[in-house]
């Protein structure tokens, strides 16, 4: 486009241009507006059969009951709580401490050559599925596991929550290294001035300073985990067991299945109907308002740290 | 915050255990990012030894492979790491390109051999929009300030063109609903569109010369008058367009003769060949990174040097799974005839529906907060809300999308259970909320100047939201989105929700077909046993999802790249 017909199109102006401004803030308002209808659309459908399920199913006994069996109709929904909590935190327990110090290098120490080179790989990591990652659990990881002597089942918990671990690393590093490197140089300067250590500056200056925006990732990330669905369904078996006390390395050892592996379960079964096909529902349900709370929680934690340095 | 009386114990204790601490610290740190990385390179490296067997070749194969092609890549590289690096850029762009042109041709090899769209439709579907555009543009010269009978105009001819008058669909639902209602009315009496008309001729000319007249001459056409603007003369453009008809021409005589048909060496053409020819010609005007360009020839030489010798001394290759039978076949019981043809064939259907469907609501969304929302009172509350809602909706699992696809699309809108439109529908939403925000943040990154500039030469906000806003932000809006499409390709959950087949042994040929896709028939190889399975089937169809995600991500890297300097 010549400039000639840019300016033109710029500076005429026809009658009923009002009418064609007025149609396009509608359309655009509308397709803003979906993202309403989304959330409306999720809370309102899967509470429909959710609440069919709560007539079939007390609540009380969803959400105290302790075996989840299908073809008994046993929906006791704290299996899969303590499956899911189970892969959480071990995948927590890898991926904060990896990923927050792996912010403060890309922040702190590396060089603008590595960081170029850093970000990108670490972000294309994040890119790959996470039906690959369960299978690299299953294929890979346990057999690897096994060979260090432990006694790994085919389906086993550990295997696949360290995969889930390695997964939501990217995703940590990068938000707590955005949120160091927003923490302003004048800081920084000042501690230098007064004689402190790189490793000084890094523990006592920018990670206190960044620690809202480093919580909040720290947020996204478990909620991440507690809805990731592949790698559990991949590599976790399909059976689900109450966390056992009286040994807790077994429940490692052996196969478990947390909510979102229980919901791929119910549909792919032919013969689940009635409650149990309601049941997916319920659990979706839980879910959502989990994940969504962590979300929000996480935001507000965001927002209150982007005040205060900007 | 260190208060100063904290501050005492760490400033200025300068002694030899604190500076050891401080290097303990930053191996750490090192050691992380290494971990982060290292993991998943390992793994890769496992599963792609198993999709390609390289140890299932002669040691011999390896050490001619390695002489002819990795040692003289690797030394280009090397040079142009620490010599040229505008060249290094080139090297990766004239590399990329072409791999990125043939998956392109691929697509539409796919789609006109499962006849998605055959090529007389293509022609049909030009020309109809192009008289369309023409009538529009006619409009908009010869009565420019009648704006309210231009929507009209703009609304209404590519009706008249392509859909006729009413649309074929509309009588159709007319007609099934007269008869519905018991009455025996029949509406038979449309005014035929223009595609229509088209699609009526009993002469046909052969496929590649339809494919030809449909996609090379207006790719040729834009690249040609890209060149033309560039170069700022008329005449380069036209020998641009010339080279582009004459290469054309050639397909009879050399698509047979390379062995993809006279079809294939057009769409070869246009996706590959035109781009490349641009990417060249800009290289050699600005004569910057020249050495690059041999990068490619470099590769290219390597390989067939190699593959000449190996055959000279009777080495034999190696015997991968991932290999053209593999991506070529359907799914089979053996092992050895498995192949992956349907799932790549259904993910690129999604990925159209997801590309219709996603791409204009979410880039209309951004726009809107972007540019039209208001930002105080009641609306702006409201719209403070909208944009909470999608950062969280942005977190959702997709397992949850998935539910939400079968309560809404098969449940109550009763579409076919695993269809092809149900899960492009499904993962749309689910990467809605991505593409929303990506989009926000390229229009974000417009300079307010620009838009008070337009703003003070009189444009109304969608003047200056369509010429000023989003041609500057364009770049970052399709980084965004071909991020979020390559999360979409990848998805998993969603498909299982849907009802997605385990094995579709047919490509699918219509958006209401079973939908096969990658992740889908991973997941199904995932759950058997068979070593044969495990180590080679699924490995490659891994490593093949993998290197389709791989390009995409590079590309919109890329592209970033190249626009964050420009900015």
């Amino acid at each position: 486009m010549s400039t000639d017909t840019t300016a033109d199109a710029i500076t005429s102006r026809p009658a009923g241009r009002e009418a064609r401004e007025r149609l396009y803030r509608y359309l655009l308002f509308a397709c803003a507006a979906t993202s309403i209808f989304v959330t409306v659309g999720i809370v309102f459908l899967l509470a429909k059969d959710a609440i069919d399920f709560f007539t079939l199913v007390s609540p009380v006994e969803f959400f105290t009951g302790t075996t989840w069996l299908l073809p008994r109709n046993e929906f006791g929904v704290l299996p899969l709580l303590t499956g899911t909590l189970l892969v959480t935190v071990i995948a927590a327990a890898i991926a904060l401490p990896v990923g927050v110090a792996a912010a403060v290098y890309l922040s702190e120490y590396a060089s603008e050559r590595a960081r170029s080179v850093l970000k990108p790989a670490l972000e294309i990591l994040a890119g790959i599925p996470t039906v690959v990652y369960g299978i690299f659990a299953l294929v890979y990881v346990t057999p690897f596991l096994r060979f260090f002597g432990l006694p790994l089942n085919t389906f086993n918990v550990l295997s696949a929550s360290v995969m889930v671990g390695i997964m939501i690393i990217p995703m940590i590093s990068s938000l707590s290294e955005d949120a160091m490197s927003a923490v302003p140089d004048s800081l920084r300067e000042a501690a230098y001035g007064v004689g402190a250590t790189k490793y000084e500056v890094s523990t006592g200056v920018v990670i206190p300073a960044a620690v809202s925006g480093i919580f909040s990732s720290f947020i996204l990330a478990l909620s991440r985990a507690i809805g990731e669905t592949m790698i559990v369904a991949v590599a976790m078996g399909s059976r689900s067991r109450l966390f056992d006390f009286a040994n807790p390395l077994q429940n490692l050892w052996q196969g478990n299945q947390p909510m979102t592996a229980a919901m791929i379960q119910i549909n792919s079964a032919d013969n689940v109907s009635g409650p149990g096909f309601k049941s997916m529902f319920a659990i979706g349900l839980t879910l959502f308002v989990i994940t969504f709370l962590m979300n929000l929680v996480s935001n507000r934690i965001a927002a209150r740290y982007r005040e205060e340095y900007n | 915050m260190a208060t100063p009386e904290q501050g005492i114990d760490w400033a200025g204790d300068t002694g030899q255990v604190s500076r050891l601490r401080g290097v303990a610290f930053e191996v750490t740190c090192l050691a992380a990012v290494a971990f982060a990385l290292v993991s998943v390179l390992v793994l890769l490296l496992y599963v792609s030894a198993d999709a390609l067997r390289p140890f299932s070749a002669d040691p011999g194969w390896h050490l001619v492979f390695f002489l002819t092609l990795v040692v003289p890549s690797v030394s280009a590289a090397l040079f142009y790491y620490r010599r040229d690096e505008p060249a290094g850029e080139v090297a990766y762009a004239t590399t990329g390109l072409p791999v990125v042109g043939v998956l392109g041709a691929a697509v539409f090899a796919v789609v006109l051999d499962i006849e998605l769209v055959t090529a007389v439709e293509m022609f049909a579907l030009l020309v109809s929009a192009l008289v369309a555009a023409g009538i529009i543009a006619a409009h908009a010269r010869y009565r420019p300030r009648a704006a309210a009978e231009r929507m009209a105009v703009l609304f209404g001819a590519p009706v008249v063109t392509i859909l006729g008058v009413p649309p074929a669909e509309v009588t159709m639902a007319l007609n099934a609903a007269l008869s519905a209602l018991g009455l025996s009315i029949e509406f038979g009496v449309r005014l035929l569109s223009l595609r229509e008309v088209i699609l009526l001729t009993p002469v046909v000319p052969l496929q590649w010369i339809m494919v030809a007249l449909s996609l090379t001459v207006p790719v040729g056409a834009v690249l040609g008058g890209y060149v033309a603007r560039v170069r700022a003369n008329p005449r380069a453009g036209l020998a641009f367009v010339g080279g582009a008809v004459a290469v054309s021409a050639l397909a009879p005589l050399v698509g047979p003769v390379v062995g993809i048909g006279a079809t294939g060496w057009i769409l070869l053409v246009t996706f590959c060949l035109l781009p490349v020819a641009v990417y060249v010609e800009g290289v050699i005007r600005r004569r910057e990174g020249i050495a690059g360009l041999t990068f490619p020839l470099i590769l290219v030489g390597g390989v067939v040097l190699g593959a000449l010798l190996a055959d000279l001394f009777g080495f034999a290759p190696p015997d991968p799974w991932l290999d053209w039978s593999f991506l070529t076949s359907a799914h089979s019981r053996t092992p050895a005839e498995a192949g992956f043809y349907p799932p790549i064939v259904g993910s690129v259907m999604m990925l159209i529906v997801i590309a219709l469907s996603t791409f204009p609501v979410g880039v209309g969304a951004a726009i809107y907060l972007e540019e039209y929302a208001p930002d105080s009172g009641l609306a702006g509350k409201f719209i403070t809300l909208v944009e909470i809602n999608i950062g969280n909706l942005a977190g959702v699992p997709s397992v949850v999308y998935g539910l939400l696809g079968l309560a809404l699309f098969i449940r109550v809108l009763t579409m076919p259970t695993g269809a092809v439109m149900v899960g492009g529908l499904a993962i749309g939403i689910l990467i809605l909320p991505i593409v929303i925000i990506s989009a926000q943040e390229a229009i974000r990154a417009v300079p307010d100047s620009h838009r008070e500039a337009a703003y003070g030469m009189g444009a109304t906000r969608w003047q200056t939201t369509r010429s000023v806003v989003l041609p500057q932000a364009i770049p970052g809006i399709l980084t965004g989105t071909i991020l979020a499409v390559g999360r979409a390709i990848g998805e998993t959950a969603p498909l299982l929700m849907i009802g997605a087949a385990s094995s579709v042994r047919l490509a699918p040929s219509g958006f209401f077909d079973q939908l096969p896709a990658m992740p889908r028939q991973i997941f199904a190889w995932s759950t058997n046993l068979e070593p044969e399975i495990r180590h080679g089937v699924l490995a490659a169809g891994v490593v093949t999802l993998l290197v389709v995600l791989l390009i995409m991500n590079g590309t919109a890297i890329l592209i970033r790249n190249k626009y964050q300097r420009e900015v």
